[in-house]
């Protein structure tokens, strides 16, 4: 069934279509607010509100735009308020490369590799964090959710002009605040 | 092709959005321009990196868990609704309660005519029956007319006078 279709039946009020909508977007909106709050927890926490807030105002929504996108507006402003609110927006979290790690008992060479790329996959995570809010997201929308340019787009209402820029400049600082971490600039990390 | 276009042209590359003779004349730089080559490599594993977290699934049981907060919302929404209109009647009372009051106030009362009003809008000079009263000849005569005048019912209809 078509997501117009579904989002108007659970409109008329049918728990199945809204279960439906919400299993094809649970991970999707699960993982931008990972990408943004580095703590599974809260993560799953936004996204149960992502999908409550949904519901209410499924009222509101007339399909000019594909529910998708739709829902990747209220996932962008909601995750954006809960960290407003809890003063984050560029606070690091210090903590994830030791939860993410490995025990000291797996010592072999592959859990060695593993451990080595959750560290760098931490420390860009991390990086990312540290950047202003609007580069923040459209690296989350692109690099994360792996999203289309033009749904990109549409989600910010931003022509894909500014879509491809915005892109470009936050890569470029993103790589630019990893320069003191990359082997061979000083750090200790080899990208 | 300069390393600041490369640069640009390397990132699109990454999406797949380079054309075929884009790409030719990307790879003929990165192949000369050992700078531009390592940037290529960092940005790639970069991506890499950050592209991993597409695997991230939410806590189990998702809609398990969703599902009575949905039914929960369900119950309290038209609770919510009057709670917020009856908040919002409070203030939308109280300003019909003022302006009701002011146009109260305010509306010129329609009044009962006086006499002399009456006489003027038929026309008729009100001093008339004034000017009798005063010439009469004896004071008593005058006494008494301004007594039977004093008497008469407020009316638009002036009674014939002798």
């Amino acid at each position: 069934m078509e997501e117009k279709q579904l989002a108007r039946l659970a409109q008329q009020g049918s728990p199945a279509a809204f279960e439906e909508l919400v299993t094809k977007y649970q991970s999707k909106v699960f993982r931008m607010a990972l990408s943004f709050t580095r703590n599974r927890e809260a993560a799953d926490d936004l996204a149960q509100e992502v999908f409550l807030k949904a519901y209410l105002a499924l009222p509101r929504f007339h399909g000019r735009s594909e529910f998708g996108t739709w829902l990747y507006r209220i996932s962008i402003n909601h995750i954006k308020d809960f960290l407003r609110k809890k003063g984050r927006a560029k606070e690091v979290a210090l903590d994830d490369v030791s939860e993410i790690s490995f025990s000291d008992k797996e010592q072999t060479a592959k859990a060695e590799r593993e451990r080595d790329t959750e560290a760098r996959r931490a420390l860009v995570q991390r990086t990312v964090q540290g950047l202003p809010e609007k580069y923040r997201v459209i690296l989350t929308l692109r690099d994360i959710q792996g999203l289309a340019y033009e749904d990109i787009s549409r989600v910010l209402r931003l022509s894909p002009g500014t879509v491809d820029s915005r892109l470009f400049r936050a890569r470029r600082m993103l790589r630019g605040k990893l320069a003191p971490f990359i082997a061979g600039q000083g750090g200790a990390y080899e990208l | 092709m300069n390393c600041k276009k490369t640069e640009k042209w390397l990132l699109r590359s990454l999406d797949g959005r380079l054309d075929g003779h884009e790409r030719d004349l990307l790879g003929e730089h990165l192949e000369a321009c050992p700078a531009c080559r390592k940037a290529a490599t960092e940005y790639r594993s970069m991506l890499t990196l950050l592209r991993d977290d597409r695997g991230a699934s939410p806590l189990p049981r998702f809609w398990e868990r969703l599902e009575p907060r949905l039914r929960e919302e369900r119950e309290i929404v038209p609770l919510v609704f009057w709670e917020r209109w009856s908040l919002r009647a409070i203030p939308v009372f109280l300003a019909i309660v003022v302006l009701a009051g002011a146009a109260l106030l305010f509306t010129p009362r329609s009044r009962e005519m006086t006499r002399s009003e009456a006489l003027l809008l038929e026309n008729i000079d009100p001093l008339t029956e004034s000017s009798q009263i005063f010439s009469a000849d004896k004071a008593e005569t005058s006494n008494m007319m301004l007594i039977f005048d004093s008497l008469e019912e407020r009316t638009p209809v002036r009674r014939p006078t002798p």
